[in-house]
């Protein structure tokens, strides 16, 4: 997989193979696969009785449903690159429009990894010490970081 | 019949609201530049203010990044949050 920027000022994702792909398409399956949803563990963090009951009542809902909205946003962008190319060889582009909903989707995604197998940051993790699910996981989400850092870099400035 | 008369006295007190502090937490998956940017975008903080800030999350866990009213304060809490920051609010002491 090559991803590069465009002079359009986005970037383009260019697919080699079926892996590939089956690695995009897991952004929204690690997006999805905490029991409790990213919006209900923000909201969890709202501990002040002055204001915890009116938001999970109020503001959570909302979250999730912005959240999911971007999920679907890009799962189905995903799936539409993977229709035209087949599921060979083929270019997906992020343009300077969908540079939020694709950087929120990556960060759903490594929000819920770090969820559930608590890497820590980067830099002191040790996936020598990683179980083979735990150590795909980790690479997953480094990839996903990636891709955000040249988001960051190229296209939300 | 005497009509009653009633006497109505009125007070009125005034008390200063305590500003809500408004707090980013450090977490391992957000990264330092992306916090940096929503700090620019949610506040208009410039990117010197919003590097101090993030600095200061990443190096103490946690920072202050506004305070005032509670009804403001709500607003960007919800704002972090739908940018996925570890944020909340507590009454200034």
């Amino acid at each position: 997989m090559t991803v590069m920027p465009t002079l359009e000022g986005g970037l383009r994702i260019d697919a080699d193979d079926e892996g590939d792909w089956e690695l995009l398409r897991s952004i929204i399956s690690d997006a999805n696969c905490c029991q409790t949803d990213l919006a209900s563990r923000l909201g969890g963090l709202m501990t002040d009785e002055a204001v915890s009951e009116d938001w999970e009542e109020l503001i959570v809902p909302d979250l999730r449903e912005e959240f999911q909205d971007q999920l679907a946003e890009i799962g189905a962008s995903i799936e539409a690159a993977i229709f035209n190319a087949d599921n060979g060889p083929g270019p997906i582009w992020i343009t300077p429009d969908d540079a939020y909903p694709w950087y929120s989707s990556l960060n759903q995604a490594r929000l819920a990894l770090e969820e559930i197998h608590h890497f820590g940051p980067e830099d002191t993790a040790d996936p020598l010490n990683m179980d083979p699910n735990q150590q795909l996981a980790f690479i997953r989400s480094g990839f996903y970081s990636d891709i955000q850092s040249l988001l960051l870099r190229h296209v939300m400035k | 019949m005497a009509n009653p008369k009633t006497l109505t006295r009125s007070k009125e007190s005034t008390e200063l609201d305590v500003p809500w502090n408004v707090i980013v937490h450090d977490d391992p998956v957000n990264l330092v530049r992306y916090v940096i940017f929503v700090l620019m975008k949610i506040f208009g903080y410039n990117e010197r203010k919003s590097t101090v800030m993030t600095m200061q999350v990443h190096r103490q866990g946690r920072s202050i990044v506004w305070s005032g009213e509670r009804e403001k304060a709500e607003f960007y809490v919800q704002q972090l949050q739908a940018h996925q920051l570890k944020s909340t609010m507590e009454k200034s002491q």
